[in-house]
């Protein structure tokens, strides 16, 4: 909040009325051409998608700073409010072809998120995240899981299964919630341009969880599925693939991370033209591969932070897309939130969130403790850890593919969680910064201030 | 070769595009016009090569129609300056002046050629190929006269007078395109409007984008927040014309114009858009050569030697107006205008938005003769271009050593 003052009292309500307005014509524009054209090529209707999802997104996120609400809100309800169980403004089949956009803009977060990761910070908080991350994988999991089976009768397709298929389900329910949300971290990192013990912490363990994540889900998946299917054994095959995807994802992000740094050393031009070759060229290698993209960018921008003098370098490109990147990703995911689902399935998803989120806390409160952590990041450490998106998202959909008789209302009930949290989530995590004071005054370049030909090379 | 190679490929020609643009000037090789990268789509197209098939290019038309809106959204901003100057108001005249003598000469052959040689289309496509012809050949482009001055280090009034006229007759081709356009509304579009409406909604739209993005950065924007308003307005303005059917050319021009028009910061605007330009061009001008078919009606050749014939009578026309006007043009003889007849990016920008707009004879005709005549200009424009400005002494004879110095009069965009 802080940092948003100056800015604030600059921009008066006149210019939050005009913003407004100009909102309504773009979107009153947009109304009448999908009503005028109801029928037409998926493809062109793409850009204007995308363009007014990125106007609206920066306009929302503009109109809501005065709350104290992050960017990434604003962005998410310009997703939801144009898409298509509100407005329609931008329809079901062009969110689903908009996926290529969202790949690139992963990509992009994932470097960024990597390169923020500084392993000398690393090094002096490594008691605070060792602790962290014993606590929140592992209680969080446990005591999740118990949550489940407690509130079974209130999950319609929980209540009538035997305790083992029960315990199987509760247990992928667990291990949905270790899963946090790297892009929204970085969204209100890059809004705020915080520094301090939170965010560091923040960075560090939703980064390393990452990995921490991957593992945990794929022991579970081997595990609960003979007690789900009964047909099933318990096979290591999935810890081969899961040893290959990490090792080959770790091998090919160092090799790209290298690669980048030396690009920045020696030619050092036209970054962004590369960074869109390599975020496209890269993930379909991986996708292809089957190999996880997020992990595969994240060591990419750790590499290049890490073992290249031209981290500053490369994080100042980074920077310069920021926002078209979250609003992109972010504006999407709005947008692609079913929300009669999460109407109809508010109750028990609110117990569900409200639930992780106590024991993410009772969690947090506990290694703070342990690791003899500073009161500051004892208090709020936990608040930047209750946002989910993409990876409980994708993690939901495997769970759908390899159960089919209990995937598709668990799903739905994972995407209404998932929904709240990635509502919740950012809003207190930034309002943890602001309190802690680690909300930076510095404003990020203006752009009035160009004094010379710029472009985000 | 499938959808993620092309798209690798056509980033790495971005890439090297980009490095063909340093700060505000052209640098490196290649030709002003660009006609090369259309003679290697052609080669790659599906009527050579095949290595990119008519389902690729199908495929890929949102990244063509959002290539050819942010040129001419590039085009727009900068329309009416050379550098950071205004261009003055007789080269304004002159340079729509040209257009109109150029494009009606053109569209009038094309349309005597068309009924005589009995294409077999009817009145209403017979006006449309013209039009869209004439639109294609009016302008000449603002990369032309830079690229020799550049190159020759020329100074003096005549460089600066050739260079306003290619900086001041974009406006003409693209109204026309609009109307043009609007002559053969879509059947998906379900509420009734007149005719004459269209054009007037295509530049409307334009303007009123414009006008509100330029409203919203009245306000420091962070330069991030800028860029996704940028990409926004033109995002949103080109999706919506494209889905009504309209001039995604034309609306995307008058939203540059109306920002550089309104905004207070519209030189800071077009410092950052204007290295955007040559990065978005080569693809769009592969992509343009791979939608080029020879076959695609007959007696192209005939067709195509009256549009260009025309045309080159119409600059001669236009060269001896400039004469008159101009003291240092009238010393450089009478084949200044000829200096004029290079084409390039928003000449093909249009043949290529008709071939999408109206695939088959019409489209595909507009687009093949654009095509030539931007090469035969190249052959001939900047020749004449050179040797016009060596008779009045603006170009040093002598070979000019090591990399040229880049003029302060021209300021060059």
């Amino acid at each position: 909040m802080s940092g948003e003052a100056p800015r604030a009292s600059r921009k008066g309500a006149g210019h939050h009325a005009l913003q407004a307005l100009l909102l309504l014509a773009f979107g009153s524009l947009l109304f009448y051409v999908t009503r005028a054209v109801p029928e037409v090529n998926g493809g062109l209707w793409m850009i204007s998608a995308i363009g007014f999802l990125l106007l609206a997104g920066t306009l929302l996120s503009e109109l809501l700073a005065p709350l104290g609400l992050p960017h990434l809100t604003g962005y998410l309800l310009a997703g939801i409010v144009s898409g298509p169980y509100v407005l329609r403004l931008v329809d079901e089949h062009t969110v689903k072809s908009m996926s290529p956009v969202n790949t690139l803009a992963l990509a992009l977060i994932a470097l960024a998120g990597g390169a923020e990761l500084d392993l000398t910070t690393l090094r002096k908080g490594a008691r605070s995240l060792g602790w962290a991350m014993l606590t929140q994988c592992l209680l969080v999991f446990v005591l999740v899981t118990g949550a489940f089976m407690a509130v079974r009768s209130l999950i319609p397709f929980a209540r009538d299964l035997p305790l083992g298929p029960l315990f199987g389900v509760a247990a992928l329910w667990g291990a949905l919630a270790v899963t946090r949300s790297p892009a929204a971290t970085l969204a209100i990192l890059s809004q705020t341009r915080a520094q301090g013990p939170l965010t560091s912490f923040t960075l560090g363990f939703v980064m390393a969880s990452d990995i921490v994540v991957v593992l945990l889900v794929a022991t579970v998946l081997g595990f609960v599925r003979p007690l789900i299917d009964t047909s099933a054994t318990f096979s290591a095959e999935g810890f081969k693939n899961l040893a290959h995807g990490l090792f080959g994802s770790v091998a090919i992000g160092t090799t790209l991370g290298l690669f980048i740094a030396a690009y920045l050393k020696l030619v050092n031009k036209q970054m962004l033209v590369m960074l869109l070759g390599l975020g496209f060229g890269v993930s379909t290698v991986l996708d292809y591969l089957q190999f996880d993209a997020l992990l595969t960018f994240m060591v990419a921008g750790f590499i290049v932070r890490n073992l290249s003098a031209q981290g500053h370098k490369f994080i100042q490109y980074i920077e310069q897309t920021g926002t078209v990147v979250y609003v992109v990703f972010f504006a999407t995911a709005g947008a692609d939130l079913d929300v009669p689902l999460l109407k109809e399935l508010l109750p028990v998803a609110l117990l569900m969130a409200a639930s992780r989120g106590l024991i993410t806390y009772g969690a947090s409160r506990l290694a703070g403790r342990m690791a003899g952590d500073p009161p500051a990041l004892r208090r709020w450490a936990w608040s930047g850890l209750v946002s989910q998106a993409g990876l409980a998202l994708g993690l939901s959909v495997v769970v759908a593919r390899e159960f089919p008789s209990i995937g598709t209302p668990f799903r739905a009930l994972a995407l209404a969680t998932v929904a709240l949290n990635e509502m919740v989530g950012p809003v207190l995590f930034k309002l943890a910064l602001d309190r802690t004071g680690e909300t930076s005054r510095v404003q990020a370049p203006s752009f009035a201030s160009i004094g010379t030909p710029t472009t985000p090379e | 070769m499938n959808a993620v190679l092309l798209l690798m490929g056509l980033l790495v020609l971005s890439y090297l595009g980009s490095f063909l643009f340093r700060g505000r000037a052209t640098t490196g090789a290649g030709l002003p016009s660009g006609v090369e990268y259309v003679a290697l789509g052609f080669l790659f197209g599906p009527h050579v090569l095949d290595l990119v098939g008519g389902d690729m290019l199908a495929s890929f038309e949102p990244v063509v129609q959002v290539a050819l809106g942010w040129l001419a959204f590039a085009v727009g901003l900068d329309f009416g300056y050379a550098g950071e100057k205004r261009v003055r108001v007789g080269s304004l005249m002159l340079g729509t002046l040209g257009a109109v003598v150029t494009g009606g000469a053109v569209a009038a052959a094309t349309w005597c050629a068309v009924r005589a040689l009995h294409l077999g289309i009817s009145p209403r496509q017979q006006v449309l190929l013209a039009g869209g012809v004439g639109a294609a050949c009016s302008e000449t482009t603002r990369h032309a006269v830079r690229w020799v001055v550049e190159r020759q280090n020329a100074r003096g009034p005549l460089a600066e007078r050739l260079n306003e006229v290619a900086h001041a007759d974009d406006l003409l081709p693209l109204l026309a395109v609009a109307v043009l356009f609007a002559l053969e509304p879509t059947p998906d579009v379900v509420v009734p409007l007149a005719l004459r409406d269209w054009p007037a909604i295509t530049v409307g739209i334009g303007l009123l984008i414009g006008g509100g993005a330029s409203l919203l950065m009245r306000n420091d924007l962070k330069l991030d927040e800028t860029w996704a308003v940028l990409f926004g307005v033109t995002l949103l303005a080109i999706g919506a014309t494209a889905r009504l059917a309209l001039s995604t050319l034309t609306v995307s021009f008058f939203l540059g114009m109306a920002m550089a028009a309104l905004s207070k910061h519209g030189p800071e605007l077009r410092r950052m858009v204007a290295p955007t330009e040559r990065p978005v061009l080569l693809p769009a001008l592969v992509l343009a050569g791979a939608h080029i078919d020879f076959q695609s009606s007959p007696k192209l050749g005939l067709v195509a030697a009256a549009a260009i014939g025309a045309r080159l009578l119409a600059k001669l026309v236009l060269g001896w107006v400039l004469a008159a006007a101009s003291p240092s043009a009238r010393k450089a003889g009478g084949l200044i205008g000829v200096s004029l007849m290079s084409s390039g990016a928003l000449a093909i920008s249009i043949g290529l938005a008709f071939a999408l707009r109206f695939p088959g004879q019409v489209g595909d005709t507009v687009l093949v003769i654009a095509a030539l005549s931007a090469l035969f200009g190249e052959f001939v424009g900047p020749l004449q271009l050179r040797r016009s400005l060596e008779i009045v002494g603006e170009i040093d004879r002598a070979p000019v050593t090591g990399r040229a110095q880049r003029p302060h009069n021209l300021g060059a965009t």
